[in-house]
């Protein structure tokens, strides 16, 4: 079946891909698909600061108020203030309209539960059925939906950030930080909270701005050199920067260094296990190894699954998980919520940094450190499928190779290092990644593997 | 549940004066994209503008429609400026004040809860245009739209349109006296400004349907003499000085004087004319459908009469243009240009109540020195192919047989005693046969004679074709 659903949500470009009549569409699916359980449900909507938010956002409203649904309106907001106000209100689904990090011609609708997950698979299925079906159940006059607006959001998600740390203790610190918010929605949200907490903001781009005129939104070192100048300019504890909508954060140490997705994750789970004397964490196939040795030194265990917020938020709730999350900044904290939270990380971070009494190049350092390559290789997307199985058989016999695990791609894993193949999703290529203690042996196994799964596309 | 909306659009849905259609069958949410659509692509492309100011009346289907509507026009790169739920005065009054180069209200007026439509206006009050609604249509038949590109989409601002109009009023009527009034909304949009506005100028009001009803369970939302008999009796009951109902979105009001009486549009606008207007030096537009009382009383006072077509968007546009004082359309419509040159409903009761303050009598003494005359109106089956045709034939006979021959929409035929004018109906197959005479007998002889006129020519059409 043809998708509509990505790995996050609907993406394209606006009025082309990603159109009015698109939106509208998806919104009487959508609606259709939640009024076959609920009589009258009620859905949230937000959107992410770019320039064609109220497009969208107007024409998914009409689309839900024509099936029924009643919509309420919450304004300007990062994601997952959308997906806590979803929870809190004990609504029935909630829309975001973002395209994240995606360059600004984009936008994009990511679909909430009622839990304030991400949606599932499997409803995004059914929502894709009914919309390639055209089997709308549209209400009559008397019955279409109410809209509202609310404008509490905001205060709501950063009284409940606020009451998860111990603010005193982040207070007494009077931490310095450079905020990068990338002209994103973290704008309305991080510079609030920090303010709570006692710090001293220097502010990077932290005017909500569609057309993204200070940088790239996407947190990749290239796009944070300015935030990564400024920390040890005026001085600061750390830098932060986030992505457009703010469901992700990267951090910069006190020196200006960026500290890669992986780290900070094994930092704030190495603090979360030993808290908790162990526990069960959560993160994807691609996740350096660097986490799953500071899960395991306080007693936890790791849980991998396949690429995507969404996959881990669900695998985290069915296995009561302590925590989660991605190797690209996106951590999940499920005593708040079981979604990617930016503000919820740097809480957490400078919490962890007041507890420590330790700067953050030091705590870094206590993590383990791999070297990791990523590359990817070219290949037409009907030979996917059997390279891979090709793989797993000749890998079989190798007695390098430990475990062969097939959760995601193919993932080898040998005494001393790993390599994982993911067919993309959207792009006829491979994803390679191999991950070793040593420099040169990444290098030779990524040559190796690299050389070999070539051939292979050749010959089959 | 309701089956899937043929995607072809009817052309029907397309009016002289306005787009309606019922829910979900003739029109909905897709429709209304395209409609949005194609006026962003009007809006810049024909008049280089910039911004749609939009609103709603209270129908239940409004909220889909009007959110669809801003989609497609954003979708243009025109800027949208919302006033949400609000009576027609309400977004009018808030578009002209934002100098809107368009603005738009999603209403079907009178016609019951399950129609729904749009409107568009100029944003200084003149209604649009048969001419320019037709490009519109066009645009959407044709999918001819004018997409902007990512960095153009248009934006969308709330504005509060309830703030500054009712300053408005209370900045050009105060009351000394404490009139009573009986005011009829019929649980239309005219509930979200009219009791407060009322109240706030020191009129007390008798409130009769004045919560807000969508589907207009109380009292059908058009306000014709037989849906009156609550706000009549409300009227004698209280004592009031006297009554006022509105249609659904208030753009017509009608008057219902002291003793229950209902006045005509026509008896209003002359009221208005006689008791109402600062000076009487100037012109006074009415449409060949309106009594020849109208004359009669205001032109002796110095007004000039002058006589226009049938429709809104005509009378807006006239009296922009001849600096009128007053404008008259016998359906319902009256504008004083002095506040506003859109038809706003609710200046014609605070208007009357200004004037019986100012004359100091019963309000039924002003109204019953004022002659009526029996009028007659008569509807003449024809079919759409040839009723443009029957009325050129019955022009070129009328033409050479009587004198005062006035041919700008149908016929008009005016006597010493009395006159008739023919139309074709814009909307349906019809003919309509409107006479007046001074007395019953002529009326009747009037009415026989063109009845006659018009039935021949209509058979000989339908043999010839």
């Amino acid at each position: 079946m043809t998708r509509l659903f990505g790995t996050n949500g609907i993406r394209g470009v606006v009025n082309q891909d990603m159109n009015g009549e698109l939106a509208l569409d998806i919104g009487k699916a959508w609606g259709t698909y939640l009024k076959q359980t609920i009589p009258t449900p009620k859905c949230a909507i937000g959107t992410d600061a770019r320039l064609s938010n109220h497009l969208l956002k107007s024409a998914i409203t009409a689309g839900f108020l024509s099936t029924g649904c009643d919509v309420e309106d919450i304004g300007l907001v990062p994601t997952p203030t959308l997906q806590y106000t979803v929870k809190k209100k004990q609504l029935d689904a909630g829309v975001i309209i973002t395209a994240s990090h995606n360059p600004p011609q984009f936008n994009g609708i990511k679909g909430v539960a009622d839990d304030g997950t991400e949606l599932s698979k499997d409803v995004e299925e059914a929502i894709e059925q009914i919309y390639f079906s055209q089997q709308y159940a549209l209400t009559d006059w008397r019955s279409v939906g109410t809209f509202s607006t609310w404008n509490g959001a905001i205060d709501l998600y950063s009284k409940g950030i606020l009451s998860t740390v111990d603010t005193n203790r982040i207070k007494k610190c009077r931490f310095s930080i450079v905020l990068d918010c990338g002209n994103g929605v973290g704008s309305l949200v991080a510079p609030l909270i920090l303010k709570k907490l006692g710090c001293r903001i220097t502010e990077l781009n932290c005017k909500p701005d569609g057309t993204f005129p200070g940088r790239h939104s996407e947190p990749i070192p290239e796009n944070l050199t300015e935030l990564m100048q400024t920390v040890p300019e005026v001085g600061a504890s750390l830098g932060v920067g986030l992505d457009g909508d703010a469901d992700r954060a990267i951090f910069i140490d006190e020196k200006g260094t960026y500290i890669w997705g992986d780290k900070s994750l094994s930092l704030v789970g190495k603090y979360i296990t030993r808290e908790k004397r162990g526990g069960l964490t959560v993160t994807p196939v691609t996740t350096s190894t660097c986490f799953e040795d500071v899960i395991r030194q306080n007693k936890g265990s790791v849980v991998y699954t396949k690429v995507g917020s969404p996959i881990v938020a669900r695998a985290m709730i069915e296995k009561h998980a302590v925590f989660g999350g991605e190797e690209n900044g996106g951590l999940i904290f499920p005593e708040f919520q079981y979604c990617r939270d930016s503000a919820m990380s740097l809480v957490k971070i400078l919490e962890i940094l007041a507890k420590e009494q330790k700067s953050l190049s030091e705590l870094i350092a206590e993590i383990p450190s791999y070297e990791m390559l990523k590359t990817k290789i070219v290949c037409p997307n009907e030979k996917k499928e059997r390279v891979m199985t090709q793989v797993t058989e000749q890998m079989k016999q190798s007695k390098d190779v430990l475990t062969i695990d097939r959760t995601d791609g193919v993932k080898l894993y040998m005494k001393d290092g790993w390599v994982l193949m993911r067919p993309s999703g959207t792009e006829p290529i491979f994803r390679v990644y191999v991950e070793s203690k040593e420099k040169q042996r990444t290098g030779q196994l990524a040559k190796f593997y690299k050389n070999l799964v070539e051939s292979l596309i050749e010959h089959t | 549940m309701c089956p899937i909306m043929n995607h072809t659009i009817s052309k029907q849905i397309f009016r002289a004066y306005d787009i309606r259609g019922l829910y979900n069958k003739d029109i909905s949410p897709d429709v209304f994209y395209k409609i949005g659509l194609a006026a962003g692509t009007y809006v810049k492309q024909t008049m280089k503008g910039t911004q749609i100011v939009v609103g709603s009346d209270i129908r239940q289907s409004s909220p889909p429609l009007v959110y669809a509507f801003i989609a497609g026009v954003t979708a243009t790169g025109v800027h949208i400026q919302h006033t949400g739920t609000t009576s027609f005065g309400q977004t009018l009054f808030t578009g002209g004040k934002l100098h809107a180069d368009l603005i738009a209200f999603v209403t079907a007026s009178h016609l019951p809860p399950e129609w729904n439509g749009i409107k568009f206006y100029y944003g200084d009050g003149v209604g649009f245009p048969e001419d320019n609604l037709m490009a519109i249509r066009d645009l959407v038949l044709g999918d001819t739209f004018n997409f902007a590109s990512w960095s153009m989409i248009g934006q969308v601002k709330s504005v509060d349109a309830r703030i500054d109009y009712k300053n408005f009023f209370t900045s050009h009527f105060t009351f000394k006296k404490k009139l009573k009034v009986a005011l009829d909304c019929g649980g239309g949009s005219m509930t979200l400004s009219a009791p407060e506005i009322f109240t706030a100028v020191g009129l007390q009001v008798i409130p009769v349907y004045c919560d807000p009803d969508p589907t207009f369970s109380k009292r059908p939302s058009d306000p014709k003499p037989k849906n009156l008999t609550v706000l009549v009796d409300a009227v004698k009951n209280n004592s009031c000085d006297f009554g006022v109902a509105f249609d659904g979105d208030g753009d017509r009001a009608v008057i219902v004087d002291n003793t229950g009486q209902i006045l005509s549009a026509d008896q209003t606008g002359i009221l208005l004319g006689k008791y109402g207007l600062k000076k009487n030096k100037g012109t006074i537009i009415v449409n060949v459908e309106c009594s020849k009382s109208i004359k009669e009383q205001l032109e002796p006072l110095g007004f000039r009469i002058k006589q226009i077509q049938v429709g809104h968007t005509f009378l807006t546009l006239e009296a922009k243009q001849e600096h009128a004082l007053l404008g008259i359309e016998s359906s319902g419509h009256l504008i004083l240009p002095e506040y506003f040159l859109f038809d706003d409903a609710i200046v014609v009761p605070l208007k009357i109540a200004e004037i019986i303050e100012q004359e100091k009598k019963p309000f039924h003494d002003l109204v019953t020195i004022i002659p009526t005359y029996p009028t007659h109106k008569e509807e003449i089956e024809c079919p759409d192919e040839i009723k443009f045709d029957v009325i050129h034939r019955l022009t070129q006979q009328i033409v050479k047989e009587f004198e005062q021959v006035n041919t700008m929409d149908g016929v008009r035929v005016d006597f010493k005693d009395g006159w008739v004018l023919i139309r074709a109906s814009n909307t349906s197959p019809i003919i309509r046969l409107t006479t007046e005479a001074d007395t019953d007998t002529i009326l009747q002889e009037l009415t026989t004679k063109f009845m006659t006129k018009t039935h021949e020519i209509i058979q000989d059409m339908k043999t010839t074709a």
